[in-house]
């Protein structure tokens, strides 16, 4: 079963490696393929805070934005190469992210949910009222891609770097998940207070996940900026992890494979629907309100869910076919 | 005092007075429904805008008068309370920590109805502004009020009266604040516990409207407005504790004397900053609030 998976695993990677190559014939293809692959490490990194330490972090786009912003000033201003500049702006942001989030540890479910919400709110405010580092709302244009031995990486070497961390982060993600601290994220959500009582230090697990999360937002929020070569306030605002956290519920918190099922189907969306941008906010409204209330477990834990029936069904009929002989 | 301080001073208050009592009446809507339901209405925001660009397309498109446009939209808004509540918030009333399950719902909602107005009403037009119900201007000293205002004023203050009223000596008040402090115990001595949410959730959806109608005919206003309206609401909630009326209230008005002094001297942004503050304070330090409900 377990090795299974694995297999599963390696082959989504090199399948994964490949597509930006068979898509590199046709532009908007390619950068729709571009675009899902950095909303997929950021629902990876989503998913690691909401799907196993159970904690819904709406200020994940604002993590992101400090990186983004960050990573464009200190190769603008600064002059650093942005393979210096992409590690300190996101250990930058990871350390923002869990001075942030520290005081709000103490809380949990809606109250949690709630200050993160608020911390999302006054990073947008601060992205829009201090123009210095971000250029207010009109926001910063014409960010030069990442270097590259002299050169410029973009196009298909850029997509591929970026295919390449996000599948790295998927597989560090899987093997968080399944390495003790994986365990005792699972177990504070299943049950703090049990956690806690079993000697799992509940608070030091949670911030290791801030940091952790907010590496992943770091990473996502660097190549967002350069790849686009725009960023602005709204790039990071609470729409952007409520998106983020929709791509992981719908396809199914808790798992490797749900946030990527949920981020192919829904991140490719808005580039389709180009002039209706309107219409998009109202889709993944109804969206977030129908995975709330009908599929709790997003599209894989509905499957998972089936097969478990099926098969407990077959184990049934087979044990009584055996009894009838 | 100068005539020129005197007209600060009033302007100040009489905008103070204004924003406290709308700021107090919204967020008595949204504790309500939280205290009594357990659902934290994150599209409190947009329940407010709604009334009142429903309000304005009465007025400016059917050509209703101010004072019909608000029964019409009050009327509209208690139909869509009892549909919302008949399509959506009754299948959560059995699920455990359903404020989580609410907030995401009513997020989701937020996105909805912001997708509808930036399809509609941004097209139309980027300043709405309703016609006064009444003419004229009283004089106080030199500060002149304008009378419209003054209802204004006077209609939210009297709600909150009979709210306050309504709550604390009707029967279905106390029923609502028996299911606020205990609903097991409320359920055992014969309350039905799912009407009082349906009917909680239906007065303080109810409540919001009236507040996104008043702040409609005080002043004119755009889009924008949502947004600050469910950041202070939440605020106001969370400051003045969960479900607590009287917290409300008094941290609403606060809230509209604040955004009133603050006005004069900085933009209104700031005053929004500040109460992001403060509740991010309470939240960390002294999470029920200032109030006890």
């Amino acid at each position: 079963m377990k090795l299974a998976s694995d297999r599963a695993l390696w082959i989504f990677a090199a399948a994964a490696l490949a597509l930006p190559i068979i898509a590199d014939g046709n532009k908007f293809l390619a950068f729709v393929l571009g675009m899902t692959y950095i909303s997929l490490l950021w629902a990876t990194g989503m998913n690691l805070m909401y799907g196993f330490v159970g904690l819904m972090p709406l200020m994940f786009a604002g993590v992101a934005g400090i990186a983004g912003y960050a990573v464009v000033h200190l190769t603008r201003e600064f002059g650093w190469s942005f393979w210096l500049a992409m590690p300190v702006a996101t250990v930058m942001a990871a350390l923002a992210g869990v001075a942030l989030g520290l005081p709000s540890l103490r809380l949990k479910g809606f109250y949690f949910t709630l200050c993160s919400l608020v911390i999302q709110t006054v990073l947008t405010l601060a992205f829009i009222f201090f123009p210095t580092y971000t250029n207010g709302d009109t926001g910063i244009n014409q960010i030069a891609p990442p270097d590259w031995f002299g050169g410029q990486l973009k196009g298909l070497g850029l997509e591929l770097m970026i295919a390449l961390f996000t599948v790295v982060g998927i597989l560090l993600c899987a093997w968080i998940v399944r390495s003790p601290l994986g365990q005792r994220f699972v177990a504070i959500r299943e049950d703090d207070i049990l956690a806690e009582a079993i000697g799992i230090r509940v608070v030091r697990c949670k911030i290791i996940a801030f940091f952790i999360v907010s590496l992943y937002a770091g990473v996502g929020g660097c190549f967002y900026s350069v790849y686009i070569g725009f960023v602005s306030p709204r790039a990071f605002d609470v729409l952007v992890s409520m998106n983020i956290w929709l791509f992981v519920a719908f396809g199914g918190r808790g798992t490797i494979a749900g946030p990527i099922i949920g981020t192919a189907i829904l991140a490719p969306i808005p580039f389709l629907l180009q002039e209706l941008q309107a219409f998009k906010d109202i889709l993944s409204g109804v969206l977030i309100i129908v995975v709330t209330l009908l599929m709790p477990g997003g599209i894989y834990g509905a499957w998972l869910a089936r097969r478990r029936r099926t098969q407990k069904a077959m184990t049934d009929s087979a044990r009584v076919q055996e009894s009838r002989v | 005092m100068t005539d020129a301080q005197i007209l600060i001073l009033m302007s100040t208050l009489s905008t103070g007075l204004i924003l406290g009592a709308i700021f107090a009446l919204v967020a008595a809507g949204v504790t309500i429904v939280y205290g009594c339901v357990w659902l934290p209405n994150a599209s409190n925001g947009q329940f407010f805008l709604l009334a009142s660009l429903a309000a304005w397309t009465f007025t400016a498109s059917f050509g209703w008068t101010s004072l019909a446009a608000a029964a019409g939209v009050l009327i509209l808004g208690t139909a869509l309370s009892y549909l919302l509540e008949w399509i959506l918030i009754r299948r959560l009333y059995d699920t455990p920590n359903r404020n989580v399950a609410y907030f995401v719902v009513t997020l989701g909602l937020t996105q909805i109805m912001t997708g509808i107005f930036s399809l509609t009403y941004a097209k139309w037009s980027d300043q709405f502004t309703l016609p006064p119900v009444i003419e004229g201007i009283t004089m106080f000293g030199p500060f002149p009020m304008p009378n419209n205002r003054l209802l204004v004023m006077g209609v939210s203050l009297l709600v909150l009266v009979l709210l306050f009223v309504l709550l604390r000596y009707h029967p279905y008040g106390r029923a609502l604040r028996a299911v606020f402090q205990n609903r097991e115990a409320a359920a055992l001595r014969g309350v039905n516990v799912r009407a009082i949410y349906r009917l909680s959730f239906v007065l303080g959806s109810v409540i919001i409207f009236l507040g996104g109608i008043l702040f409609a005919l005080a002043y004119s206003y755009d889009l924008t407005v949502a947004w600050t309206m469910s950041i202070t609401a939440f605020a106001i909630m969370i400051i003045g504790g969960p479900g607590s009326v009287i917290g409300a209230v008094v941290v609403g008005m606060t809230f509209g004397f604040t955004q009133a002094i603050v006005s004069i001297f900085a933009s209104p942004t700031a005053a929004t900053f500040s109460y992001l503050g403060a509740m991010l304070l309470i939240l960390l330090f002294r999470p029920s609030g200032l109030f006890k409900r």
